[in-house]
């Protein structure tokens, strides 16, 4: 067990590599109760929305989400988060455990010309993660509602049996899955996210459901080239840096960042985020030095092993003429240095993993 | 019977450091490996970094490192001298390390330069047994 962001949160339950393959090859359960979560509602909810943050809220129907940033004046993200229409005028948003205060601070303070409420629910509303191929076949056992029908970043109110909720079709690993907020069960009394576990974990039992900690939700989220806050993205990279351009539409006439945001677009940003795969043995980790022909040109920002791929897996920041695919870098680990190619997101092949994946 | 604390076996007729690697005295030769503790506390490791034979190792001075997913943990020369032989299994089963951490889970064979002097600073199966129960408690 770890502390993180106030929680204690175990690294493992049964091993990175087996809960890793569980969620590739079938499924997984993750609480992610530590993470963020508010409710936006009200008469201005898509304008506020749309103001602090750079994807184009007013384009969501009823039941649709998607993945966005928000960011400071100078572009800089502030968090990344998932923004998704439960009802005609409730938004509910999923940010960062370790950015909790700063991103509801954010958020109040911008509000103040708009008609809205905002509502803090992490503390009332738990968080399960269910992902893999097998996820919606589980879901679907305890679930009023046909989950198959919920598009990729949707979600709507369910019943889970008798239990109230809402399911997202969201998650941080790459896979087909959802996102499961069971309502009225606070932390001190969890009850009811307690009966949803063990629903889950029961109706799993037949897919070999793996619960999975902190070390294989890093690990899936980086063989699927999703950024970790804090370490892939900060407020001193701007979403075109992170390649996370396509959350940012300029053609909304306001919201927080655009000016530095649209220069920033059409001059093409100087240092972007790449994947790096190892070529040699050995295992690339954060603050490892990228180096192209002996000398310093980026950082490691996330590395690891990928039981996936079997290979060291990495991401960072390069200078933009080193970051096309295919290019050839070094990779400074302790005292070695590994070959690494700039390759493509996720890391693993799309044909046999991931939510695109043909035949399932 | 090997010695036990709690989970992790600790086998007589070894030396250890405080690093957690034992040494098997082989003739003029160590053979250097790390403990059932550290290999339980890494959990499966994916990842050996193993010197090149000829290299020259110091004592308590890093001669590579076991990997697991998440973690990195130095391996410490628990004496001084020159790396006689590597375990060319762990390139491709670094997971031997788990699975016999004091078998074919070896790391390195040095040939020690000055073990008269620096066995002094190592521990035996009962010191090691000993200083583990601290660490646990």
């Amino acid at each position: 067990m770890i502390e993180f962001a106030g929680f204690e949160l175990p690294i493992w339950y049964k091993g990175i590599v087996p809960e890793c393959k569980a969620v590739r090859n079938s499924v997984g359960i993750f609480d992610v109760s530590h993470m963020g979560r508010a409710l936006i509602s009200g008469e201005d909810a898509a304008g506020f929305l749309d103001y602090v943050t750079t994807n184009d809220v007013a384009a969501l129907d009823t039941g649709r989400g998607h993945y966005s940033v928000m960011c400071n004046e100078k572009g800089g993200i502030i968090d990344d988060i998932i923004v998704c229409r439960l009802t005609e005028k409730q938004y509910l948003m999923v940010f960062n455990a370790g950015n909790r205060e700063k991103d509801l601070d954010w958020l109040n303070r911008n509000a103040k010309r708009y008609n809205v409420e905002i509502q803090h629910v992490s503390g009332q509303i738990s968080m399960f993660a269910v992902q893999g191929p097998n996820a919606r076949h589980i879901l679907q056992e305890i679930c009023n509602e046909n989950v198959s029908e919920i598009p990729r970043f949707g979600g709507r109110y369910v019943h889970l049996g008798d239990i109230r909720g809402f399911v997202t079709r969201t998650g941080y690993t790459g896979e087909d899955g959802f996102e499961i907020f069971t309502l009225d069960s606070p932390v001190e009394q969890p009850s009811r996210a307690v009966t949803v576990w063990n629903a889950i974990l029961n109706h799993g039992m037949k897919f070999d459901i793996q619960p999975c900690g902190l070390g294989a939700r890093d690990v899936l989220r980086l063989e699927a080239g999703m950024c970790l806050y804090g370490n892939d993205i900060t407020e001193s990279t701007t979403p075109l840096q992170a390649r996370l351009g396509f959350v940012v539409k300029s053609a909304k006439t306001e919201f927080i960042g655009r000016d530095v945001l649209i220069k920033e677009k059409a001059e093409g940003a100087k240092e972007v985020r790449v994947g790096l795969k190892a070529l040699d043995p050995g295992i690339p980790r954060a603050e490892c030095d990228i180096l192209r022909d002996t000398k310093v040109v980026g950082k490691v920002t996330s590395g690891t092993f990928s039981p996936t791929t079997n290979q060291g897996i990495a991401m960072g920041y390069v200078p933009k003429e080193y970051s096309k695919i295919g290019e050839n870098v070094m990779i400074r680990v302790r005292d070695r240095s590994l070959r690494a190619e700039v390759t493509g997101f996720p890391f693993y092949d799309t044909s046999k993993y991931g939510w695109q994946r043909t035949g399932k | 019977m090997p010695l036990k604390v709690n989970d992790y076996e600790v086998p007589e007729g070894l030396y250890y450091t405080k690093e957690h690697e034992w040494i098997k005295m082989e003739g003029n030769n160590c053979r250097i490996g790390v403990t059932d503790y550290a290999q339980k506390s890494l959990h499966e490791i994916v990842f050996v970094d193993l010197p090149k034979a000829g290299a020259k190792v110091t004592q308590s001075q890093s001669l590579g490192s076991v990997e697991s997913v998440k973690a990195v943990a130095d391996v410490f020369a628990p004496v001084s001298g020159e790396v006689k032989e590597t375990n060319m299994k762990l390139a491709d089963t670094p997971e031997l390390v788990n699975q016999q951490p004091y078998g074919d889970g070896w790391i390195v064979v040095v040939e020690p330069a000055s073990l008269d002097d620096e066995i002094k600073g190592l521990l035996d199966s009962k010191g090691y047994a000993d200083f583990l129960k601290t660490q646990l408690k």
